[in-house]
């Protein structure tokens, strides 16, 4: 049960942060007319935040709502790392992604890229809040970095938010795959022992969820329309799939465990998980989770397809891995150890990953066409 | 009424319906009766220009008879169709007795063309009544009580912890009408 707090008034730290966040807007040719009426609130969800730290060490006490009652320095950075990144994140897609909204299928995908964007805006808002209010001039620096990093030069913290949106069929990828990452890493948070991040995410959680079902239902409306082969679309799933599973870190993670150890980042199911959580594999039991998730799905947009066209699946955890314990090696789709030769093994990743031809094939043959169903933007 | 429903508003009432609001909505929506395949479809087939055609489509999913309206009468409704703005309800009291005879009907033609009205229906009003949100019957279209059934699930959507909202592939109207239409029964 719940109630969103919306604040009224900001600090003077964050009122200069957000001229610097106009001058953003501009430099990445993001035109604020877009916005309409949407308007940046700081919200909070303080009832799902909890009043007691639920997890590690500090289980029990009652949780931080400022700075000073934080107990240890290490902890403090440890949570300004996390607001850090999750800002950067939702600065960074937006970066990746306005360009798409002048080549947008239909109305109803225009608007809900649109709606997105504001909201992942929105997302780097409450951060760069969180910084600047509880953090003194540490978060007003780490909040002004928010702004100067950027996806197009390769320089936001994340691999999978450096890659280039080039054209919808990424972008309904980014929002099925990323996003539904997202939703993970803001659930992990939303258990938080430090409260305002904690109540931060009950409402981004709220937004989050349709940014990935915008992905979702934008893939089965493509499978369904049967202009883009399946065949194709496989492609992409392989090369998203990957950078996915990459954003929950490094196995064994040292990091991960600490936040646990601090009650700052908890598992994905942590309310409802019944058995103690195994630490030193933290992010591998989020991962699966996810994995588990992400063919779940699949297997619902893959029923959408027109008869005779290949069944859509997910590739294996192991394959064409950059993080954990598969990573550098070469894996099959399937799993399986590839044995063959560095140059055997460029020529596989041409059958199985987009390569420039379907990329021209893609975007000035098949999305010429009406390659995506057909759906009217109703006023919701 | 509007006001009468959301200031007796028990938001303790609330926790065991958004507790259990995902399962509700899958015993509802996804049942045989519903057809969400149905449903589906609706939501890609119903876009402007709306066509009789279009609303024959609504009320074979609805499961309702063959409309007898006189073509004035469809007219009306189409036009009252583009017309309407969320959360304006009271345009329909400008509509002809025929046209109001069935919310139910009016109700889902509503839904599809706007997706933020909600279908009305009988255990939905029960589901609202078992959260202390009680609304009289109805047959034939009354703007208040409809405006009151609407802005009611406009509110718990508003106040439904984000648990509620994980995954979901419908409009979050259509979600929240069918988990508690699901809750309707359960009394």
């Amino acid at each position: 049960m719940t109630e969103t707090e919306v604040v009224e008034s900001y600090p003077t730290n964050f009122e200069t942060w957000i001229e610097e966040f106009n001058d953003w807007q501009t430099r990445i040719g993001f035109d604020p007319s877009w916005l309409g009426d949407y308007r940046f609130d700081i919200k909070f969800d303080w009832d799902t935040a909890g009043n007691e730290i639920e997890f590690g060490d500090f289980k029990g006490m009652p949780k931080w709502d400022r700075r000073m009652q934080i107990p240890q320095q290490n902890i403090m950075d440890a949570i300004i790392t996390m607001v850090s990144v999750q800002g950067d994140t939702e600065f960074a897609s937006v970066e990746q992604q306005n360009h798409l909204l002048t080549t947008a299928p239909t109305e109803y995908d225009k608007k809900s890229a649109m709606r997105i964007m504001c909201e992942e805006q929105r997302h780097g808002w409450q951060m760069a809040y969180l910084l600047c209010t509880f953090f003194g001039e540490q978060g007003v620096r780490e909040a002004a970095k928010l702004l100067e990093r950027n996806a197009q030069e390769g320089t936001r913290i994340l691999g999978s938010f450096n890659e280039p949106i080039d054209h919808w069929l990424d972008f309904f990828m980014f929002t099925h795959f990323i996003d539904r990452d997202g939703k993970y890493q803001l659930k992990m948070l939303s258990t938080s022992s430090f409260k305002p991040l904690a109540a931060s995410m009950g409402p981004m959680l709220k937004e989050e969820s349709f940014h990935l079902g915008t992905g979702a239902n934008g893939l089965r409306r493509i499978v369904k329309q049967g202009v883009i082969p399946c065949a194709l679309v496989q492609k992409y799933v392989n090369k998203w799939v990957s950078t996915g599973l990459d954003l929950f870190g490094t196995d064994d993670s040292a990091s991960a465990q600490w936040a646990y150890v601090y009650g700052i980042k908890g598992r994905y199911d942590e309310r409802e998980a019944a058995g103690a959580a195994d630490r030193e594999h933290l992010n591998e039991a989020s991962r699966d989770l996810y994995f588990q998730e992400l063919r779940e799905e699949m297997e619902r947009i893959s029923k959408a397809r027109k008869e005779g066209e290949p069944e859509l699946y997910i590739p294996s955890d192991k394959f064409r891995r950059e993080i954990g314990k598969y990573a550098g090696k070469n894996f099959t789709v399937e799993g399986e150890p590839f044995e063959g030769s560095d140059q055997e093994w460029r020529e596989y990743l041409i059958t199985i990953l987009p390569t420039d031809e379907d990329e021209e094939k893609l975007v000035n043959d098949y999305m010429k066409k009406n390659w995506i169903q057909y759906r009217e933007w109703k006023d919701n | 009424m509007q006001h009468v429903a959301l200031t007796v508003f028990d938001k303790d009432l609330c926790r065991p319906f958004f507790d259990s609001l995902t399962e509700l909505f899958h015993a509802h929506h996804h049942s045989t009766e519903q057809d969400p395949d149905g449903y589906e479809n609706l939501l890609y087939r119903v876009y402007r220009p709306y066509t009789p055609e279009m609303l024959d489509t609504i009320d074979r999913w609805m499961g309702l008879g063959e409309r007898t309206w006189r073509a004035e009468t469809q007219r009306e409704v189409l036009l009252s169709l583009y017309a309407i703005r969320y959360p304006d309800t009271l345009l329909i009291e400008s509509l002809t007795d025929k046209a109001r005879s069935d919310i139910r009907r009016l109700s889902a033609y509503l839904h599809f063309t706007h997706h933020t009205y909600s279908i009305w229906d009988e255990d939905t009003r029960k589901g609202l009544g078992r959260l202390g949100i009680d609304l009289p019957k109805m047959e034939e279209a009354d703007p208040f009580v409809y405006g009151a059934y609407i802005s009611s699930i406009e509110l718990l959507k508003d106040v439904a912890p984000f648990t509620c909202f994980l995954e979901h592939d419908v409009p979050r109207q259509r979600l929240f009408q069918s988990a508690l239409a699901a809750y309707g029964r359960e009394d």
